[in-house]
């Protein structure tokens, strides 16, 4: 298996008049794996996926999807047919039935596999003969995950794929995902459910303000961020502690709060030296991490 | 599938279009059996030529409704996302689109006489085949601007409900414009066939005009490459 990224973007920007939506990203996202793409609304997430799909055009840089080039018409049409999407909104066509609309999806996929749309059809409880317009969110949610599923892509992307499904709803998103990655799909996904994401990312990238912020894996995230609570004898000094990883600092009395992004040994180092009554070294979970990198942002 | 898409999302409007079309004029020319009478031919012509205008003020009406929609529209209501992440160009989505509606906007010229020949054959009030072969191909020929027209500004306008108002306002304006200043390049007074009718026979006469059903081709050809160029450059 190569590792060759599925995604690549190279100074992607999009800007609308004065407001830059996505600004210089460089992004890599590898194969057989799966990436989260965190934000906050409005971040620039959706635009980077439309720019990747084709759907808007970058004001400047360049990217590819699976080796095609996302501006060029007829590259990215040959693309999407091994890239499967499922938007935020899970758009349907309300005049449709169950039934015809994954007849009209398969029509457009080779590779489509009937057997297991059966099976999530089954699975999921989707009435074949009810109309769209007639389905509740979760089912609609569930039908849009259905058709990305089915058509054997090389790549999914998934903005906010969990919204709408109950509990067993996403415990078997979640089990999906991590199915189709085995099988060696590429998963990129979006989403503001962190418990989530820790539970099935490889890979997290955080967008704030259309800048990439964060592109490591999650196990290099858990290794290198630390929260270090410091008690001292009298108030201490926060420039002391302005080195290398530190993000931010957080200073009450003769108590201090550092946020790292890595270097947590410097900083404990430090603590030693100025005689911290109190050293307590913590590890940071993921939505720790995104709340203090957008906050610093 | 992309056809039966088409279909689906035009078929309420085109059958819907198409009874009211239909039924009127099985019903206009139905009575029309009050006619009969030894100058009945005359007055039956005549009943037509004023069908013919009936047809074509609906079939323009009809035709304008049948070219909204498309990605723009599917923008508006949200599903714009779905139909661009398919793998087809923006080039084939509006061909087949219009594809559907031509074939749609021909049923609707077709069917509408079809049945004014059969109600008149029934009510031993028969008329010229090539009359109503003249006044269909009229219709489906020098109206296409009309069609393409609405594929326009379905392509520039995305609001649900504006864009139809922007055509059927355009359709007001030129059929305005048209009649008060510029009279021999009114296209409903081509389509009606106006033009060429013998006021005393009230029957059309031959050659069929070539050039202003070329010219309104060309001007339907020249608005489809514009929206064609139009969705290829929005964003969505």
């Amino acid at each position: 298996m190569t590792d060759t990224p599925v995604i690549l973007t190279r100074n992607l920007t999009k800007s609308y008049g004065g407001f830059a939506a996505v600004q210089e990203l460089n992004l890599s996202v590898g194969s057989n794996r799966i990436t989260a793409f965190l934000g906050q609304n409005g971040a620039g997430k959706s635009t980077t996926i439309k720019m990747l799909l084709g759907m808007i055009r970058p004001s400047r840089g360049e990217g590819t999807v699976l080796g095609k080039r996302i501006t060029d018409a007829e590259e990215n049409r040959a693309m999407r047919r091994k890239v499967a999407y499922v938007a935020e909104n899970k758009p349907l066509y309300n005049y449709m039935s169950v039934e015809q609309t994954i007849g009209f999806a398969s029509s457009f996929y080779p590779d489509w596999r009937s057997d297991f749309a059966t099976k999530l059809l089954n699975e999921y409880k989707l009435p074949p003969q009810r109309k769209v317009k007639a389905l509740s969110k979760g089912m609609r949610t569930k039908l849009a995950l259905l058709l990305a599923f089915a058509r054997r892509p090389e790549l999914l992307i998934l903005d906010e794929p969990s919204e709408g499904l109950d509990p067993v709803g996403i415990e078997h998103l979640l089990q999906m995902l991590v199915a189709q990655a085995a099988e060696g799909v590429a998963i990129f996904f979006s989403s503001h459910q962190i418990a989530e994401v820790e539970r099935v990312a490889d890979h997290v990238c955080i967008l704030d303000n259309g800048r990439l912020l964060v592109d490591a894996s999650l196990d290099q995230l858990r290794q290198s961020y630390r929260r270090i609570d410091l008690v001292f004898a009298s108030a201490p000094q926060e420039r002391e502690f302005r080195i290398t990883g530190v993000e931010r600092i957080q200073t009450k009395g003769h108590q201090m709060s550092v946020f790292a992004s890595g270097n947590a040994e410097a900083v404990i180092e430090r603590a030693r030296d100025l005689d911290a009554v109190s050293v307590e070294v913590a590890p940071v979970g993921l939505r720790e991490i995104f709340l203090e990198t957008v906050k610093e942002n | 599938m992309l056809w039966y898409k088409a279909w689906l999302e035009t078929r309420s409007r085109f059958l819907t279009c198409l009874a009211t079309l239909t039924i009127f004029c099985a019903v206009f020319v139905g009575h029309a059996q009050g006619l009969i009478r030894p100058e009945w031919k005359t007055d039956y012509n005549r009943l037509l030529f004023v069908t013919q205008q009936f047809i074509v003020t609906m079939w323009i009406l009809a035709v304008v409704l049948l070219g909204m929609g498309g990605i723009v529209r599917e923008r508006a209501i949200g599903t714009s996302s779905l139909t661009l992440s398919l793998p087809v160009s923006r080039a084939r989505l509006l061909g087949i689109r219009v594809g559907v509606g031509v074939l749609e906007a021909i049923a609707l010229a077709v069917v509408p006489w079809a049945t004014v020949f059969l109600v008149s054959s029934l009510a031993r009030m028969p008329i010229l085949i090539s009359q109503v072969g003249f006044y269909v191909l009229l219709l489906i020929a020098g109206g296409s601007a009309y069609f393409a027209m609405a594929i326009l500004v379905s392509s520039l306008v995305e609001s649900e409900y504006t864009a139809p108002a922007v055509a059927f306002g355009l359709v007001l304006l030129t059929a305005i414009v048209f009649d008060a200043w510029l009279r021999p390049f009114n296209l409903w007074r081509l389509l009606t066939g106006d033009f060429y009718i013998d006021r005393h026979t009230y029957l059309i006469s031959w050659p069929f005009p070539w050039r202003g059903v070329l010219a309104s081709m060309s001007a339907a050809a020249l608005m489809l490459s514009t929206s064609i160029s139009v969705i290829q450059k929005r964003e969505f």
